[in-house]
């Protein structure tokens, strides 16, 4: 039925027949067949065109509508055998040129036949359910020209071969073989049957050919770069001579082909492979293989999923490289490294696909947790640039260190085991004044906060906050005390908040008296202005400056810590302390004690004490001499305390408690807030829900997770469900 | 022939006509005149030729002052079948239809032209064509009338009989009919419209089996090419059957559920900008009226309306609904009942109930006769049409205000109506008479 388009109806004219010639019929076809004759031998200009058509319209109308068709086909058919032989008869490379030539004319002579036709085509054919004229010439050329025995075969060995010589680096004529593809394309689905259908066929042989060629004598990238010209060569052919729908059919052939057949081995190719090209940092080529593999199924995804496993590889030994574990700031360095190095080949090779950054985030996400120290590593990155790495370096510049480390922090699982220790080096960096930038610390806080949310920061910006009141107090202080302190020590006092500030449970010490008198006064002044307050000494946290007269009158300036100087001091009045001695005295803790002593005995050039027996460690019976023949050229001395940058295993452990011992709230607090809503839940959706809530800070155990259960049931928050115990019930 | 002449000369059964190249073409390259003007025939032509044709000059002036003006002006003393005549020979026939008659407007009709049948019973259905054409149901017989309204060979399907004709284009008709008990036939079929010949017959299939049905009512929806029919077969074949408009293929098949009568339905209506078909069931083919719009896509009533619950205590003064034409402009189904009362339904909403225009009763109405013809409603472009014994009322804008009756005085109730092809049939239920109406041309100025 979708033959029938809009017709026009037919009149049935003169109802009365008319007596006519019984040869009248015979003797008008006969004019209307030598018109076609005439037509078809160029002879038409002696053709009265008004003449004709009334002849055609008779024949209709004295009902020999069917004469006239039949007629017409028998006539045409004639013609078009001749044709044919013409066409047969054309020697080598003129039988295209022939066909073309020959099929220029029959259109002609079809649109002048169809309109001596045109009142049999309105009338007579829709009527009788036959062909239109023009549908008809076409059918009548592709059957006895196309489909000809004789030059079916040879038209389509000869396009085929004349694609092949092209395909080879001949030049063709494109013109003609426009026009022929277009002679396919108008007589309807020739161009697919006949033509289409093997050139695909032909294409595939040739491209797997060529493939297998190519694959064992290139490398990686010269292949890819051959793959894409022959497919520009492809799509330039079919807007040059082909079919615009052919593309699509005839690109697949050759994606299929020269790609998707050998993807893996393309890929994984022995020093050229795509490995190669990430390591070598070949952005031409990777784009290249990006473009191409992405026009095949799962082209896209092999790639990603190369590129993946050699990230998770080389970020696995990066973090566990005992070599990098050593200079946490250099381990740092290296990750930043890697990352710009994957955001460069993937901005400038992979088309900054979302599917690729994705994956470089999980490939990170994953290696940077293997290691249960990144956290801290991190953060004593940010310790080192902030202490000095930034110094001289633009505002803008710092802030694109500051993120690309807030980037990292993104990938962590443990966030709050990275704030435990940017609290502790914060607070080292403030209190021993070490900081460079406070735009660049304050610039980091805003980032950690937009990132993690109100309280993640507070209590970082709590220690920002007593910073500032410390030197107002400070302030207040001494224009209080101005009359009596004459040239006594001075003293600088930072005031710190309690659970700000990561403060250790700090065995007080015997400060020197000189000390003693000065952080009274000062106790007296703070607690006179803020009532209900306590204050305690944190005498692990201090500094102090002192100046020593050694032998020869060489006077120096010592740069010590609380407790060093508390040492020191002690030898104002003797010139031979034992470990014994000085323990006493100053009940200085064992550890920090030898650690102190480690930094002014055996330290070259920094050895203001002397040891005997002299070693490098400090054993309880070794006895401490003022080193009377210190010299130095520096008028400041700065001596340091022994201490490892970055933290010792019991350290680590100690931290790792207070994490796991801080994460017990939260695990509580989100149990609770979870089952406030829900009222029943059972065991597994509590710990997913619980999972998800708390990973933007970290990742809580399971077992924990349950452990907190068991401990809320018995402070009588929840209780289990009598009937099914997997189900939590909460107790309002 | 660029500047080359723009003077053409004809000498037409003697007569000289001289007009310009431009005039001609009007005509376009697909008609006689086209032709004759083209280069390929005019390749040693002297300046200032002649061209003869042997045709009637009289007409060949209205022709060409068709071609001129675009305005069709027949004389009195011409037959219009003349006309028609020389207008097919020049392949101007389609010009000549199109300047017939104007764009339809409800209230600028006027009657063009009343053809009596030759039927020997009572219409059924009148259906327009989409080129002016139409056909008239009676009994198990189909007429089909072009546009000039010539009769073609009569068409039937197995003389059954018809329950509804329609038109898939200007040259292809459907026509359901009943199943004769026992028989086996009835069915469908498209029929071409010039010559009566059955193109196709359409099946249903049950679990693979052909089965036997009753077509009902029609409905196609030309964008998605198809075609749908209620259907009632001998087992459980109840429904609404789909019909793919070009292969003829039965596509889907939405059996009836348990609230909703499909298979009896009297009235389908393709809804475009829903893509939802609406199925009225309406009294007196079933005691309660059911309407509901179906979508296939969701295969499912996705919205329904019955009077079921409100006629418990069903007397006869009820006011019934008889007849139902979706509004998609108002996003509204209009009913009528048998006080010729208009009523709307909401489809935006689910619950809601007819409501009846009380407007319609100021007109004077007449007290329902023995011979008088349940109403029908239809609507075009935003006008309601509603007939009402023997004339057609015509409602406008967004109140549906009464604003023409078309009428005259003889010819007994109106049974039917169609809209289409620019014209407005009418089948009259006494002498087998349709009338075609039509709006005129535009005024000159």
């Amino acid at each position: 039925m979708s033959a029938q388009k809009r017709r026009t109806f037919k009149i049935e004219a003169f109802k009365h027949r008319v007596e006519i010639d019984p040869k009248y019929a015979e003797r008008t076809w006969k004019v209307l067949e030598h018109a076609i004759h005439e037509i078809y031998n160029h002879n038409a200009s002696g053709l009265s065109f008004e003449e004709l058509y009334r002849n055609a319209y008779n024949m209709v109308l004295h009902k020999y509508g069917e004469k006239l068709y039949s007629g017409l086909v028998t006539t045409m058919t004639g013609h078009l055998k001749e044709i044919a032989k013409s066409i047969e008869d054309a020697q080598g490379s003129l039988f295209l040129e022939e066909l073309d030539r020959k099929w220029g004319e029959h259109n002609k002579a079809l649109q002048m036949i169809r309109d001596i036709m045109m009142y049999m085509d309105r009338t007579f054919v829709p009527s009788s359910g036959r062909t239109p004229v023009h549908d008809l010439g076409l059918n009548l050329w592709r059957d006895n020209i196309i489909h000809s025995s004789k030059i079916q075969s040879r038209l389509l060995d000869t396009l085929l071969d004349l694609i092949h010589r092209e395909r080879k680096g001949e030049v063709i004529n494109r013109g003609l073989m426009r026009n022929i593809t277009k002679m396919l394309m108008d007589l309807g689905p020739v161009y697919q049957e006949d033509f289409e259908k093997p050139f695909l066929e032909v294409s595939a042989s040739f491209y797997s050919g060529e493939s297998q060629q190519l694959i064992e004598c290139c490398d990686c990238g010269e292949y890819l770069r051959k793959a894409e010209k022959r497919l520009s060569e492809e799509t330039e052919r079919v807007s040059h001579y082909l079919d615009s729908g052919s593309e699509v059919k005839i690109t697949s052939v050759v994606e299929g082909e020269m790609i998707a057949n050998h993807m893996q081995r393309l890929v994984h190719m022995e020093n050229s492979g795509l490995v190669n090209m990430l390591v070598d940092d070949k952005y031409e080529d990777l784009a290249r293989m990006y473009n191409l593999f992405r026009r095949v199924t799962d082209g896209l995804l092999m790639i990603r999923d190369v590129m993946t496993l050699h990230l998770r590889e080389t970020g696995r030994q990066l973090v566990s490289d005992p070599e990098k574990l050593k200079d946490p700031v250099d381990f740092v360095q290296h990750l930043l490294d890697e990352k710009d190095k994957y955001d460069l080949i993937i901005s400038k090779s992979f088309n900054n696909d979302k599917t690729f950054q994705n994956a470089l985030n999980s490939s990170f996400e994953y290696f940077i947790n293997l290691n249960n120290r990144s956290p801290e590593f991190i953060s004593l990155y940010v310790d080192d640039k902030l202490r000095k790495g930034l110094k001289g370096v633009s505002e803008e510049d710092v802030e694109v260190v500051l993120d690309k480390v807030m980037m990292l922090f993104r990938y962590l699982q443990e966030k709050d085991v990275f704030e435990k220790y940017y609290k502790q080096h914060l607070a080292k960096r403030l209190l021993s004044g070490k900081t460079v930038s406070d735009d660049a610390e304050r610039s980091m806080i805003v980032k950690l906060k937009t990132e993690c949310g109100y309280q993640f920061t507070s209590k970082l910006e709590g220690m920002f906050t007593d910073m500032k009141t410390s030197v107002d107090t400070l302030q207040g202080f001494y224009a209080s005390q101005h009359a009596e302190i004459g040239d006594g020590p001075t003293l600088a006092v930072q005031v710190l908040t309690t659970g700000s500030w990561p403060t250790q449970p700090s065995a007080p010490c015997n400060l020197p008296t000189e000390i003693i008198g000065i952080c009274e006064k000062f106790r007296t002044y703070y607690l006179g202005t803020h009532t209900g307050r306590r204050l305690t000494w944190q005498t692990n946290m201090g500094t102090a400056d002192i100046k020593a007269t050694f032998g020869k009158a060489q006077k120096h300036e010592l740069n010590v810590s609380t407790y060093q100087m508390c040492i020191l001091m002690l030898f104002n009045s003797v010139d031979r302390l034992s470990y014994k001695e000085i323990e006493q005295a100053t009940e200085i803790p064992a550890s920090d004690l030898k650690r102190c002593l480690q930094s002014l005995a055996c330290v070259k050039g920094k050895n203001v004490l002397r040891k005997e027996p002299m070693s490098k460690d400090i054993a309880e019976d070794d006895a401490f001499y003022f080193n009377d023949k210190f010299t130095s050229k520096f008028i400041k001395v700065k001596i340091g305390t022994v201490a490892a940058q970055k933290e010792s295993e019991p350290e680590k452990q100690e931290t790792r408690q207070r994490v796991e011992e801080d994460r017990k709230p939260q695990i509580e607090a989100a149990i609770v807030r979870i089952m406030k809503s829900r009222r029943v839940l059972d065991h597994n959706t509590i710990v997913t829900e619980v999972t998800s809530q708390l990973q933007s800070r970290f990742l809580p155990n399971p077992v924990v997770i349950k452990k907190r259960i068991e401990s809320l049931i018995e402070r009588e928050f929840l209780e289990r469900d009598k009937a099914d115990r997997k189900l939590y019930r909460y107790l309002a | 022939m660029a500047g080359r002449k723009c003077r053409v000369r004809f000498n037409v059964g003697g007569k000289i006509f001289e007009t310009t190249a431009t005039t001609l073409a009007n005509a376009g390259r697909n008609s006689m005149l086209g032709a004759l003007l083209d280069e390929s025939w005019n390749v040693r032509q002297p300046e200032e030729a002649e061209y003869f044709i042997d045709r009637n000059p009289a007409c060949f002036a209205v022709l060409l002052d068709l071609l001129r003006t675009g305005e069709l002006h027949i004389p009195p003393n011409m037959p219009e079948k003349l006309l028609f005549r020389e207008a097919l020979f020049y392949g101007l026939l389609d010009k000549v239809r199109a300047a017939r008659w104007g764009a339809f407007d409800g209230n600028r009709l006027h009657l063009a032209s009343s053809v009596s049948g030759r039927a020997p019973g009572d219409g059924t259905a009148i259906r327009a064509g989409p080129e002016g054409g139409c056909c008239v149901a009676h009994g198990s017989m189909v007429h089909v009338y072009d546009w000039m309204l010539e009769a073609h060979p009569p068409i039937s399907l197995d003389f059954q009989q018809v329950n509804d004709v329609g038109y898939i284009d200007a040259g292809s008709i459907v026509i359901t009919a009943r199943e004769r008990l026992g028989k086996g036939d009835g069915g469908m079929g498209v029929f071409s419209a010039s010559t009566g010949e059955l193109r196709h017959r359409f099946r249903v299939t049950h679990y693979d089996q052909v089965k036997s049905f009753t077509a009902g009512a029609l409905s196609f929806s030309n964008a998605d090419r198809k075609i749908f029919t209620s259907c009632k077969g001998r087992c459980n074949e109840y429904g609404i059957a789909v019909w793919d408009q070009d292969t003829g293929e039965q596509v889907d098949f939405f059996y009836e559920q348990l609230d909703c009568s499909l298979g009896d339905a009297d009235k389908l209506q393709w809804l475009d900008a829903d893509k939802c078909l609406m199925v009225a069931t309406l009294f007196p083919r079933r005691d309660t009226s059911f309407i509901g719009l179906l979508d296939f896509r969701a295969k499912g009533v996705v919205w329904s309306w019955s009077d079921a619950n409100a006629s418990v205590s069903a007397s006869l003064d009820e006011k019934r609904v008889l007849h139902a034409t979706a509004v998609e402009e108002t996003r509204s189904i209009c009913v009528v009942n048998q006080y010729d009362d208009l009523g709307f339904i909401d489809l935006r909403s689910h619950a809601g109930g007819v409501r009846w225009s009380s407007r319609s009763k100021l007109m004077n109405r007449k007290a329902p006769n023995e011979e008088s013809c349940y109403p029908k409603l239809a609507t075009h472009d935003g006008q309601l049409f509603c007939s009402m014994n023997d004339g057609i009322s015509v409602f406008c804008g967004p109140e549906w205000v009464l604003t023409s009756t078309l009428r005259r005085s003889f010819g007994g109730s109106i049974c039917d109506f169609s809209i289409g092809g620019d014209r407005l049939f009418a089948l009259h239920s006494e002498e087998n008479v349709f009338d075609v109406w039509e709006t005129p041309s535009s005024p000159i100025i």
